[in-house]
């Protein structure tokens, strides 16, 4: 979990090597290369899932049935392909269908002193407010367009992999993107004003 | 978040990269509990997840996968080493009276 810690670069790519050798040990029975396998994309899985779900404890539920949905399926992997893809187009499954059954909408309340015009005496609570009002700005943005622009600019994917995981032309991602980015930069403009 | 993207621009924007990680980011600041409990599911011999049943879907799936490619093996392997069949001549001189296909057959290749 050292990867935890110090989370990489934005757009940073978790290293497919030796990752097939790793779904093999699971495929094999070894349960510690499935703790491992898991201690890998725990992090994208509940990134993506929250981008969809917004509230952080449906998405962590989402991302764990993903990724024992995951392991049950693992035997229909093909090992030739890249393994975050294939294990990411399940986590959006599991969080859109998760996001379907959800009869009460829960919106993340932003803290009126953290919005523009609140004093902001540290940069902790700074990043705190700006983190709230991105996630805020997330969630007037549909789904699809949520992760295309995480899978995008956050995890590093490319537009090809984010089509297949998103089961869209790889056009429509582009075109996703550059919608999401153009949003979220309207919606944090007052945010950059007061810089 | 300090450029203004070109329509379709095909490089992650790294600022906007890093304020979007963040806030997305668990509270905890940490995966350990996660995977902790994930694991904990996987070891629960009641749940749909669990380890012995997870194996035993495989096994199911991969006997399942070898008996069905053994009767096709086995299917292919005995076609190939039938004894072929009579041929025209042979149907149309045999004691018993040929089959109407056979005698077409022999009609039209002459």
């Amino acid at each position: 979990m050292k990867a935890d810690s110090q989370p990489p670069e934005p757009g940073a790519r978790i290293p497919e090597q030796d990752e097939a050798a790793l779904v093999a040990r699971v495929r094999a029975g070894d349960r510690a290369a499935f703790g491992v396998l898991a201690e890998r994309y725990a992090g994208v899985a509940r990134r993506v899932a929250r981008a969809v779900l917004g509230d952080p404890d449906d998405a962590d539920d989402a991302a764990q049935d993903a990724l024992l949905s995951a392991l049950v399926k693992l035997d229909q992997y093909d090992p030739r392909r890249p393994f975050g893809p294939w294990l990411l187009r399940i986590v959006a499954n599991a969080a859109t269908d998760r996001r379907r059954r959800r009869t009460v909408r829960r919106v993340e309340q932003l803290d009126p002193a953290l919005v523009a015009g609140g004093a902001r005496p540290d940069a902790t609570t700074e990043r705190r407010a700006l983190s709230a009002r991105l996630r805020a700005a997330l969630a007037e943005l549909s789904h699809r367009r949520r992760m295309a622009v995480v899978l995008f600019d956050v995890e590093g994917y490319s537009h090809a992999e984010i089509a297949g995981i998103l089961g869209i032309p790889e056009g429509t991602v582009r075109s996703e993107v550059f919608h999401a980015r153009r949003r979220l930069r309207v919606l944090l403009a007052d945010w950059k004003e007061q810089e | 978040m300090t450029r203004e993207p070109l329509p379709f621009d095909h490089r992650p924007d790294p600022a906007l990269g890093a304020a979007l990680r963040q806030a997305l980011e668990p509270e905890e600041g940490s995966h350990t509990g996660f995977v902790a409990r994930l694991l904990a599911r996987v070891d629960d011999p009641r749940g749909a997840g669990s380890w012995d049943r997870v194996l035993a879907r495989w096994a199911r799936v991969g006997v399942a996968a070898a008996v069905l490619f053994s009767l096709a093996a086995g299917y292919l392997v005995g076609r190939a080493t039938a004894a072929p069949g009579p041929s025209v001549a042979e149907a149309l001189i045999a004691p018993r009276t040929p089959v109407v296909e056979v005698v077409l057959a022999s009609v039209l290749g002459n």
